[in-house]
């Protein structure tokens, strides 16, 4: 056998074989220094501090600190409420309608993405007190709805952009009326952006503490209020760190069932064209 | 059973005009294809009809009702659409009795129209299968089966077809035009195939920048197109520019001379044109006959020219020939086909029928094409 035909041996360290090392390393490295503030938060809320230690540190979650969860809840919960019947006809008037100066009013309505969280605060606070004297669970709503909607207002244009108009002008010539065919027909064709909207606004809400320091009623303390109160009095105590944590979850659990429900239904493409 | 008037319908975008004074009569059951290049206004003539594009001017009436400002769900139409638009989300079943679910119509009748509806397009059993588990054939049926199931009125195709391979598109037509006479609904058809709207229309309306060229049966247009658009939109067709030198004799054995510079056409038949009149010449390829020496055949006209290529195309070849500084296309089957190939130099081309239009003939004006009287225009 000649020499020319035996098959040269791989080498060790190829070019090919070092890239993908160096993307895995990369990956970890990412995912280390996403996960790394979360396994701190984790560990400092099963420290010791005062009577109870450990997973004790949770029963006040539930017990001191399910005023201020059920708070938060209820204020997101009417929030999305409010940004949902805001957003799903004005995303379809300024779809489906010719809006003079479309653009530029869709660009006026991202707004509040671009304000910091302290000036609509205080802008809100202002507003509130000068004009309407709003002291209730509702000036928060509200404000929240008011910083809020963009995130919910932009994935809903994006899908009924996406929405083809043959769809509906199909249930149209096939006898049904603009509310039914809304209803059967483009709501849930949307579904993925009205999903996604949902999604972004109830992570932004249930975890704003900036606006509702400016505009919360003195006896309404919210779960992410609460931390800050507690860091900035008492340093991070192993109760507030368990609050903490106990939000992250619920954020990440919100993710979770969120593309559970929407993403097998709707996230599969279902157009065809 | 319902008849389609549409009166002076006119569409402008602005200043952009999409269709100008429409006017046309379907009858009842009546298959009418609207024919025309894109952009000639077809489509939007057939939005108008549905409701889904309001008309500028004009009226539309089905039967005698005025639909011109209704909503396209007051009108009972049955629209189909380029691509099949079933509704994504819902079974096949649910989508047929959609038109049906939302007039209140109960379950129990909406279950038995669907099931109809599946057996009329040959698609038993696939009711609970969602339209992407569907081939792209078998979603356009669906969309056929949904819009009969309401028992509309009128029915409205927008290039069904146009989605589908060439096979597929063969087989549907026919069954399109089966399901039509099945169901003796009145049809209007947009296209831009010519094979699909003379394989199954009653009548085809030929449309060209927003207007009506000609309305005719198959062999109308093709055999007697009234202005220079339809002589070069439908088919193939070798046109000439040329005047009218002379009109001998008078009646049916009238003979038109015409010079088109350098060649002498002659056409027999009734005329109304005058000597010195500028005309359009036209010659189809397949009416062109290569003549061979000793050949017995008499024709009116006899042409020669050098060949200049023959293009084999299996069970037809189309043999083009420079005649007089012009090249000409003759479309040669059968055995001669097989003679040419090896052939060049000299030819002899003789044919019979020619087709006068006068050049100043346009689109919407009255001309009358210089050809045999018939019920869509008579001749002088």
């Amino acid at each position: 056998m000649s020499a020319a035909s035996t098959p040269r041996r791989r080498p060790l360290l190829s070019s090919r074989r070092l890239a993908t090392i160096a993307s895995h390393a990369y990956i970890w490295l990412c995912l280390i220094l996403f996960v790394l503030p979360f396994l701190a938060l984790l560990s400092q809320s099963l420290g010791q501090r005062g009577g109870a230690s450990g997973l004790g540190n949770y029963a006040a979650v539930f017990g001191s600190f399910g005023d201020n969860l059920f708070w938060s809840f209820k204020i997101t919960g009417l929030t999305l409420l409010i940004d949902l019947a805001a957003c799903l006809p004005a995303a379809y008037a300024l779809v489906r309608y010719p809006v003079p100066g479309k653009r530029l009013l869709f660009s006026l309505l991202q707004l509040p993405l671009y304000v910091p969280g302290a000036v609509i605060g205080l802008s809100l606070l202002l507003t509130y007190t000068f004009v309407y004297k709003i002291d209730s669970m509702w000036g928060l709503v509200l404000a929240m709805a008011v910083g809020s909607f963009p995130l919910m207002m932009t994935p809903i244009v994006v899908a009924m952009k996406d929405l083809p108009v043959m769809f509906e002008e199909a249930s149209e010539c096939l006898g049904a009326t603009k509310w039914q065919t809304y209803r059967r027909i483009v709501f849930p064709l949307i579904g993925p952006g009205v999903s996604a909207g949902l999604l972004l606004c109830f992570i932004i809400v249930f975890n704003e503490y900036l606006v509702t320091l400016f505009v919360h009623p003195p006896a309404l303390e919210t779960a992410p209020l609460k931390v800050f109160n507690l860091v900035r009095t008492n340093g991070l105590a192993p109760t507030t760190a368990a609050l903490a944590v106990t939000m992250q979850l619920i954020s990440f659990l919100a993710v979770i069932v969120f593309f559970r429900i929407f993403g097998t239904r709707h996230f599969k493409g279902t157009y065809i064209l | 059973m319902t008849t389609v008037h549409l009166s002076n319908v006119t569409k402008h975008y602005g200043s952009t005009v999409a269709v100008q004074d429409f006017n046309l009569e379907v009858a009842d059951g009546e298959f009418v294809t609207l024919l025309g290049p894109s952009g000639c206004g077809k489509t939007t003539t057939l939005r108008m009809l549905a409701g889904l594009v309001e008309p500028t001017g004009g009226r539309i009436l089905f039967d005698d009702q005025e639909v011109t400002w209704l909503a396209p769900r007051a009108r009972n139409i049955g629209f189909v659409f380029q691509a099949p638009a079933l509704f994504p989300h819902m079974s096949v079943a649910d989508n047929i009795g959609f038109g049906l679910s939302v007039k209140g119509r109960d379950k129990a009748f909406i279950r038995q129209r669907v099931d109809e509806m599946l057996d009329l397009v040959d698609l038993e059993g696939y009711g609970k299968r969602l339209p992407a588990q569907l081939s792209g054939g078998q979603q356009q049926r669906v969309a056929l089966a949904r819009v009969l199931a309401t028992d509309p009125r009128v029915l409205l195709f927008d290039e069904p077809l146009s989605a589908l391979d060439k096979n597929l598109r063969d087989t549907l037509k026919y069954s399109i035009l089966e399901l039509q006479r099945k169901t003796r609904k009145t049809a209007i058809y947009v296209t831009h195939d010519q094979s699909e709207a003379f394989a199954i229309s009653d009548r085809i309306v030929v449309m060209n920048a927003g207007r009506i060229e000609q309305i005719g049966t198959q062999t109308d247009i093709y055999l007697k197109p009234r202005t220079p658009f339809v002589a070069e939109f439908i088919g193939a067709n070798n046109g000439l520019n040329g005047t009218v030198v002379a009109v001998d004799g008078s009646g049916d054995d009238a003979v038109v001379r015409v010079d088109t510079g350098g060649l002498l056409l002659r056409r027999r038949g009734r005329t109304r044109l005058t000597p010195g009149q500028a005309v359009l010449a036209y010659i189809r390829p397949e009416d062109l006959s290569v003549l061979e020496d000793g050949d017995g055949r008499v024709h009116l006209n006899t042409i020669e020219g050098t060949i200049d290529r023959l293009i084999f195309e299996g069970a037809s070849a189309q043999l083009r020939v420079e005649v007089a500084g012009v090249e000409m296309r003759a479309d040669i089957s059968g055995g001669q086909r097989l003679a040419l190939v090896q052939r060049e130099g000299r030819v002899r081309l003789g044919f019979d029928d020619v087709t006068l239009i006068p050049s100043e003939a346009e689109a919407g004006t009255a001309v009358v094409t210089d050809g045999v009287p018939d019920e869509a225009g008579p001749a002088a």
